[in-house]
């Protein structure tokens, strides 16, 4: 905008200052010289000051050429003057040209934009029109689809109800086939335990078998051992028979013998008496000798008497002792008879009680051996009879063993035939059970398997039920995406008629903006009267400068501080012209312009308060000049980019500029710039343009989703484009989704046909 | 739709990757300080006409790095990556006294941008390894830091070619950027 500006400000003072034989300056190159001059002037007023008092013809020379400058510069001042009747002139021409076009411009403005709005309205009229119906088509199909769905789905609720059913007959049937398998199961379990109990039945019956068959070796070998000793104890009867027969011959012997014996013994005892008879008489005879003895010893006894008394009778005594000594001999004769007598009776007696004692002893032997024989016959008819008792029992043992191996026999063979028909009993219990269980498994298997169909078709129809789902899920998504985008159409219609409306809205606007601009007109028309009016005022200052002039002419002596004043007043006009040229563009620098004149009145009266005004202006000036630079600076840089930007796309930016008028719009003009440095800055535009494309199409799509803008604002893309290109990259990242169509990519290059930048 | 699910499928599937952009003058050293990021060597730079994009991983975090080209021509296409960026690395040159006032209008302009309100911004006083290099703290009040509102920022004196004081940077920035999160 200041460039601008200061494009026009340098451009009409070139033009005013032509005339008057001044180069074309820039405007702070003049300020600076008037400054200079006018300090340059103040140095003189001072020399002329100190100098007064010593000559004043001199001085009077010096003001008189001042006085001549200042008619020079008063006549400048007028070609000013005439200079600015001249613009002001312009500006007038300027100013109706501005308003002939202004108003054609808004006359054009006015009619492109009713046509475009009836063509607008027409085409929105129309678009939602085939929108409402494509809607309205579309809803139509949705609800069709809606409604398919909702059969569907309730087929498939109907189908998943059945499968549950299914289930719990499933269930159920497994419930049942669980039970039947335990029952066999326990069925089979008693069986078993029946089957281990005859096992151990059958055991205990052979163990009892084997031990009955020991017992039965046991007996046959105890009857065999009892026939033998049968056979012995026959042999032994035999043998004691013969010694029987043996005892009772010996008996009869000895019994004879016995007879002989007591036959013997009466004789004997016959003997006996016959000798004890003898034995009396000798016993007699020996007791009448003894008396004989005793007689004869006393007739002895007597004659030996007589002898003693017949002393001398010897022959007598001698014949007695002759007839004694015959006497005794006669009687030892007889003693030894009779001891002789005694000794063989004796003798006799002893032979026959030795005889006796033998016989006896004899007796008592062979009496002893009959006892001993009688015993051992009553022993042995014992031992007989105990042998034929024993006989008899072991016959009876016989008996028994036979009964009891017919017995055991009859057992074994009971209890084998019970064994065999338990096995086959067991047999068929296991080929049943095993029939039972092969049937159960089979069913089983059978069951399992349909119930893994079951099960796979219940998956079957899951998946189905969670496809329709999803289906149905995504198609209500896209229900209400599309009744979204049904809503949001209706918005847009709702929007265009807003905008219908706002460009109603802004056609009144534009209508008012119209009357306005042609009030402003009249105020300008009234700024020019009023600048004629300042023109004049102007003038009049210049005659009060005359007058003050006159009066500095006058009072010379003290008017060093007033001059000085002067000056600055001078110097005060100088941004006049500009702060016009300003106001002349801008209705906003009316107001300042229109105080500015008035101020110049007033600081000719009011000195001090004009310098500090200055001395602010002067600050602001500077602090502006500062703050222009500053942003110019940055203009420069942004007008490059931006004119690199322009080169590519210059109808964006004219779209741009379309969109927001106002008073960046004539920034936006492209001005004079370098052209090697556009070059150059064309030359690395160029260079970041490939980088970014190459970056682009080479890159992640991640990285490449933030490229698209960088990409659509150097390829200087549409907001159409540029979307059309995110969706792509989208479609390209994601998984799923549709591919966009491309859409946006014909419409705006008719719409805005691009023009060539330069 | 599609993106619907990609963002389901991005918030099932780990963390996305933070973005970060490297900015400053041209010749501050963003090339470099990007590769010794990444690789952890000094690189041989040219002046980036256009940009760099590297994956960098940090304690854990992935990050996005972009490295765009500083040259007066091409700042002005900074703004067309600012959307979704958690961080802003600002570097400076730290001897280069002349145009620190470019580049604090630069960062000014930068963070009034709308897209770049949450970002997070480490300013790097780079080449601290210079002898006429200005102090961090002088080169905040140059770039007007203190006065910054509703901005996370710090400053950290680094220095690419020597490998100093990133590691710092990096964990100030990993941290601050996990107690956002």
């Amino acid at each position: 905008m200041f460039a601008k500006l200061k494009k026009k400000i340098a451009e009409e003072t070139a033009v005013a200052q032509r005339p008057g034989g001044a180069t074309r300056i820039p405007r702070s190159v003049s300020k600076e010289s008037v400054a200079s001059m006018g300090a340059d002037s103040g140095d003189d007023f001072a020399s002329d000051g100190s100098s007064s008092r010593e000559d004043l013809s001199s001085q009077l020379l010096r003001r008189n050429e001042q006085i001549r400058k200042l008619e020079a510069r008063l006549s400048d001042y007028a070609e000013q003057v005439r200079n600015l009747q001249k613009i002001k002139e312009k500006l007038e021409i300027a100013l109706e040209k501005h308003q002939d076009s202004s108003m054609r411009k808004f006359q054009e403005q006015n009619e492109a934009f009713q046509a475009n709005r009836a063509k607008m309205t027409e085409g929105l009229a129309l678009a939602l029109a085939r929108k409402d119906q494509e809607w309205s088509e579309k809803l139509d199909q949705l609800e069709k689809e809606k409604r398919f769905l909702t059969a569907q789905l309730q087929e498939v609720e109907n189908q998943s109800l059945n499968l549950f059913q299914r289930r719990d007959e499933i269930d159920e049937l497994e419930g049942f086939q669980q039970q039947e398998l335990s029952k066999v199961k326990h069925m089979l379990l008693k069986k078993e335990e029946s089957l281990g109990k005859m096992q151990q039945k059958l055991e205990a019956q052979t163990r009892e078998l084997s031990q009955t068959q020991e017992e039965l070796m046991i007996f046959n070998q105890m009857s065999s051992d009892l026939r033998q000793k049968l056979e012995e104890l026959q042999r032994c009867y035999s043998t004691l028979e013969e010694q029987r027969d043996h005892v009772t011959a010996a008996k009869a012997g000895a019994e004879s013998k016995i007879t002989a014996l007591e036959r013997k013994e009466q004789e004997l005892q016959a003997f006996i008496q016959q000798l004890s008879i003898d034995f009396q008489k000798v016993t007699a005879e020996t007791q009448e000798k003894e008396k004989l003895i005793t007689h004869l010893e006393e007739k002895v006894v007597s004659l030996e008497r007589r002898l003693e008394q017949n002393l001398s009778g010897e022959e007598y005594v001698q014949e007695l002792l002759k007839e004694k000594a015959v006497a005794e001999q006669n009687l030892e004769d007889t003693r030894q008879q009779l001891l002789a007598a005694r000794t063989s009776q004796a003798q006799g007696i002893s032979i026959l009680e030795t005889q006796v004692k033998e016989l006896e002893q004899s007796l008592q032997a062979s009496e002893e051996r009959l006892r001993q024989s009688s015993d051992l016959a009553a022993t042995q008819e014992v031992q007989i009879q105990q042998l034929v008792a024993a006989n008899q029992e072991s016959s009876l043992a016989q008996q028994q063993v036979l009964a009891l191996k017919q017995q055991c026999t009859e057992h074994t063979c009971a209890l084998e035939a019970q064994i065999v028909a338990l096995q086959q009993a067991r047999v068929a219990d296991q080929t049943a059970a095993e029939h039972a269980m092969s049937e159960l498994e089979r069913e089983h298997t059978a069951l399992q398997e349909s119930r893994n169909e079951y099960e796979r078709s219940l998956q079957h129809h899951q998946i189905e039920l969670k496809k329709l789902k999803e289906e149905w899920s995504q198609r209500e998504i896209m229900s209400v995406a599309m009744a979204q985008a049904l809503e949001e159409v209706q918005k847009q219609r709702e929007e265009f008629q807003q905008q219908a409306a706002e460009l109603r809205a802004t056609i009144d606007e534009k209508e008012q903006i119209l009357q306005e601009k042609a009030k402003v007109l009249l105020q300008k028309e009234e700024e020019i009267l009023q600048l004629k009016k300042g023109h004049d005022s102007a003038l009049l200052q210049m005659h009060q400068l005359q007058s003050e002039l006159e009066a500095l002419r006058s009072c010379r002596a003290q008017e060093a501080s007033p001059a000085e004043a002067q000056e600055d007043l001078l110097r005060l006009e100088d941004p006049e012209p500009c702060v016009t040229v300003k106001a002349a563009q801008d209705p906003m620098y009316q107001d300042p312009l229109a105080e500015g004149t008035p101020n110049g009145q007033v600081g000719a009266i009011d000195l001090g308060q004009l310098q500090k005004e200055k001395q602010d202006l002067e600050q602001q000036l500077t602090e502006k000049n500062k703050t222009i630079k500053q942003m110019q600076q940055r203009m420069l840089e942004l007008r490059k980019t931006l004119q690199r930007e322009l080169k590519i796309k210059p109808d964006s930016e004219l779209f741009e500029v379309r969109e927001k008028p106002g008073p960046e719009m004539p920034n936006m003009a492209p001005s004079v710039t370098n052209n090697a440095d556009l070059t150059d800055v064309r030359e690395i535009n160029f260079k970041y343009l490939k980088h970014v494309v190459l970056k682009f199409m080479s890159c992640r799509e991640s990285e490449a989703f933030h490229l698209i803008k960088a990409v659509s604002v150097l390829l200087n893309f549409s907001q159409e484009e540029e979307n059309m290109l995110k969706e792509t990259l989208e479609y390209k990242m994601s998984w799923f989704g549709s591919k966009p169509a491309p859409k946006g990519s014909i419409r705006p290059s008719i719409s805005n046909p691009r023009i060539p930048w330069s | 739709m599609g993106g619907f699910f990609s963002s389901i499928f991005s918030s099932l599937f780990g963390t996305r990757e933070m973005r970060i952009l490297i900015l400053g003058l041209d010749g501050a050293g963003k090339t470099t300080i990007l590769y010794r990021l990444q690789v952890g060597e000094v690189v041989t730079t040219i002046p980036t006409i256009g940009f760099n994009v590297e994956t960098v991983t940090y304690k854990n975090l992935k990050f996005q790095v972009w490295d765009l080209g500083g040259q007066t021509s091409i700042r002005p296409y900074w703004r067309c990556y600012y959307s979704n960026t958690d961080a802003v690395i600002y570097v400076v040159d730290s001897c280069d006294r002349d145009r620190i006032g470019i580049s604090k209008s630069e960062l000014v302009a930068m963070l009034e941008e709308e897209e770049l309100r949450k970002a997070i911004l480490v300013v790097f006083a780079n080449k601290q390894d210079m002898e006429q290099a200005m102090t961090p703290s002088e080169m905040a009040n140059a770039l007007g830091l203190p006065a910054l509102k509703d901005r996370k920022w710090q400053i950290f004196k680094t220095s690419a070619t020597k490998g100093t004081g990133l590691d710092e940077a990096m964990e100030w920035l990993v941290e601050t950027l996990k107690s956002r999160q």
